[in-house]
């Protein structure tokens, strides 16, 4: 079978005026209010039209020469003027795609497309920008050639609406980001500034910008999870995650559920009373991105326990949050751990490893047995005096799950029976082979029953 | 029933000992590193007959005699082991670990000698994963055993698939 090689596309022709806007403000802050108060509005003016054309011009050229097309499974990347770049991504690697709209791209209709690999440090290929309608078309393209070795129907129909699973209310999500050390230290604050003012007029306004922008840095961060989790919508269909969230800038994320590599529920002490928690998700790749400041992994940001449940059962099926009994290290760990002994443990299920953690912050990991990539027992000195050792799952995203100064034995045990069962759950559940082509002959593992798998 | 730290499953895993020539590469790495740091402290004591002085020399030079005691012990302990889906990694004295790895998580291998290991006819073979914190290095391997063990995790590699 001849295939054609499809044409390249241009992204959209809007794109260069929008990085335009987004120079606009980077170049603004790089002058500084210094220079402004040096040259006088009319020069700064002058200045800041100058560079802001000149970003434009450099963007329409660069505009001019990115291409992308679809090659077989790949997807291509053509820029660059001076230096040419191209850029080949094997769809079946593919872990994670985003749509990203700015507030800018909102009003003008456009959208980012970002794919996340392993490997990459930040997220490679973003498509900035396409149109709306184009950025969802080739999201599904792409979903559906990476899918295409695994149980989906060839031809991808049109799917309906996925069912929702869950929407947070965003009056919760407020209170939940009220609820948290970086919000309850505003009034402190607050208060702080106003004795300032009362006991000591002569403060300088140095003195109070400053401690305004402290306060600013300290509220940034819950201020940011609020618009970025603003009208947090989450749903299924039979084979990815739909995340949908953000106020000024909204993301879709869209994540095949093979390509989960653990949940982790958190209950911050300040959300107790409402008995809320919170679960992220871990895909790899994604690890890198903003820092680690763990911004676009967010599976639930607040919710109630029976939430969590649906969600968690939803993601890793046949997992709940209530159902696992944790097994705590044996006692006389207790001088590690005066307090938190009992905390700790770790869970095996059917299908996972669960970790709980933190007598504070109380987290639970959890890891699929596929998606285990290696095991590792750790005896540390004061261990090795208890006769204890630490056993850890580790996956493709950074944190390992880790079930702490388990008696030595045990922790041998355990390593063991968790290299066994990754070994039988990537039989069960075959990865997607790349040699297997999308016609390619269906390995027998793939015909075992699997009787842990409720589908 | 004892289970000793570095020999878990003593009756179903057969351990590899890397070379002994590793003590000799280990030996003069680290005598390398507590010469650069205590012939400054030697000067110095030699030069300001203090007390702190002589006291820090006392415990470098403590802890370099413990070191150099303690390293035909550390090599012993390190060990592998082929098993048929995963390879087995051991090393350590004072914090003792022991890596799992399955054959089909292997992303890439890597052998590396570096001037010291090639005086001494030695290599190294790393195994990586996608996982940042697995670790699977075996030092001080002959060349022959290192391209044998690289050709074989590659080729268990590649039958089982792609590692993530």
């Amino acid at each position: 079978m001849v295939t054609v090689e499809e044409p390249r596309k241009r992204l959209h022709p809007l794109s260069p005026l929008l990085h335009g806007a987004k120079a606009l403000v980077v170049i603004v802050v790089a002058l500084s209010w210094q220079t402004l108060r040096q040259v006088g509005l009319g020069w700064f003016a002058l200045m800041v039209l100058v560079l802001v054309l000149g970003a434009i011009v450099m963007s329409v050229v660069s505009w001019a020469y990115t291409g992308y097309h679809v090659v077989g499974r790949e997807l291509r990347i053509y820029e660059g003027l001076l230096w040419r770049r191209t850029r080949a991504i094997p769809l079946e690697r593919l872990q994670a795609v985003e749509v990203v709209r700015p507030l800018l791209a909102q009003l003008s209709g456009l959208a980012e497309l970002r794919l996340e690999v392993v490997g990459g440090g930040k997220t490679e290929a973003p498509l900035a920008y396409l149109s709306v309608a184009d950025a969802v078309a080739l999201r599904d393209r792409l979903l559906a050639l990476a899918g295409s070795s695994a149980a989906v129907p060839p031809v991808a129909a049109p799917s309906p609406v996925p069912p929702g699973l869950h929407a947070v209310a965003n009056r919760d999500l407020v209170v939940s980001q009220l609820l948290t050390p970086n919000a309850l230290t505003l009034p402190i604050g607050a208060a702080f500034v106003v004795a300032q003012f009362a006991f000591e007029p002569s403060w300088s306004f140095i003195g109070v910008a400053s401690t305004v922008t402290a306060l600013a840095g300290v509220l940034l961060q819950p201020v940011r999870r609020v618009l970025n989790d603003w009208n947090f919508r989450l749903s299924r269909d039979e084979s990815a995650l739909r995340l949908r969230a953000g106020l000024t800038e909204t993301r879709a994320q869209t994540v095949p559920v093979d390509r989960v590599q653990g949940v982790t529920a958190t209950w911050p002490l300040l959300w107790r009373g409402q008995g809320w928690l919170r679960l992220t998700l871990d895909v790899a790749g994604v690890a890198g991105q903003d820092g680690g400041n763990a911004q676009t992994d967010r599976l639930l940001p607040v919710g109630t326990a029976p939430v969590a449940e649906t969600i968690v059962g939803a993601v890793l099926p046949g997992v709940s949050l209530a159902g696992l009994t944790f097994s705590p290290p044996p006692p006389r760990t207790r001088w590690f751990h005066p307090l938190a002994r009992p905390v700790l443990g770790v869970a095996l299920t059917e299908r996972v490893i669960a970790s709980r953690e933190g007598l504070v912050t109380r987290t639970v990991m959890m890891v699929p047995y596929a998606r285990i990539q290696s095991v590792r027992v750790v005896q540390g000195p004061l261990q090795r005096l208890l006769g204890v050792a630490t056993v850890y799952a580790d996956t493709a995203r950074g944190p390992s799950a880790a079930a702490r100064d388990r008696d030595l034995a045990e922790a041998y045990e355990l390593a063991a029976e968790l290299a066994r069962r990754g070994r039988e759950a990537r039989l069960a559940t075959p990865d997607r082979a790349p040699g297997a082509g999308p016609a390619g002959p269906v390995a027998p593992a793939q015909w075992r029953p699997t009787a842990e798998s409720p589908f | 029933m004892p289970v000793s730290p570095l020999e878990p499953w003593p009756d179903t895993v057969r351990w590899q000992p890397v070379s002994r020539d590793l003590v000799w590469v280990e030996l003069i790495r680290w005598g390398a590193g507590f010469a650069i740091v205590l012939a400054p402290l030697a000067v110095l004591w030699a030069v300001f007959p203090i007390w702190p002085l002589g006291l820090a020399f006392g415990v470098v030079l403590a802890l370099a005699v413990w070191r150099f005691w303690s390293i035909v012990r550390a090599v012993r302990a390190w060990g592998y082991a082929e098993r048929d889906h995963d390879l087995l990694v051991r090393h350590g004295l004072v914090v003792r670990r022991l890596s799992i790895v399955p054959y089909a998580r292997m992303q890439f291998v890597v052998v590396s000698a570096g001037p010291l290991e090639r005086l001494f006819d030695l290599a190294t073979v790393q195994l990586h994963t996608a996982a940042a914190a697995s670790d699977a290095r075996v030092p001080g391997l002959r060349p022959a055993e290192a391209s044998r063990l690289r050709d074989r995790l590659t080729a268990l590699g590649q039958d089982r698939a792609e590692g993530l």
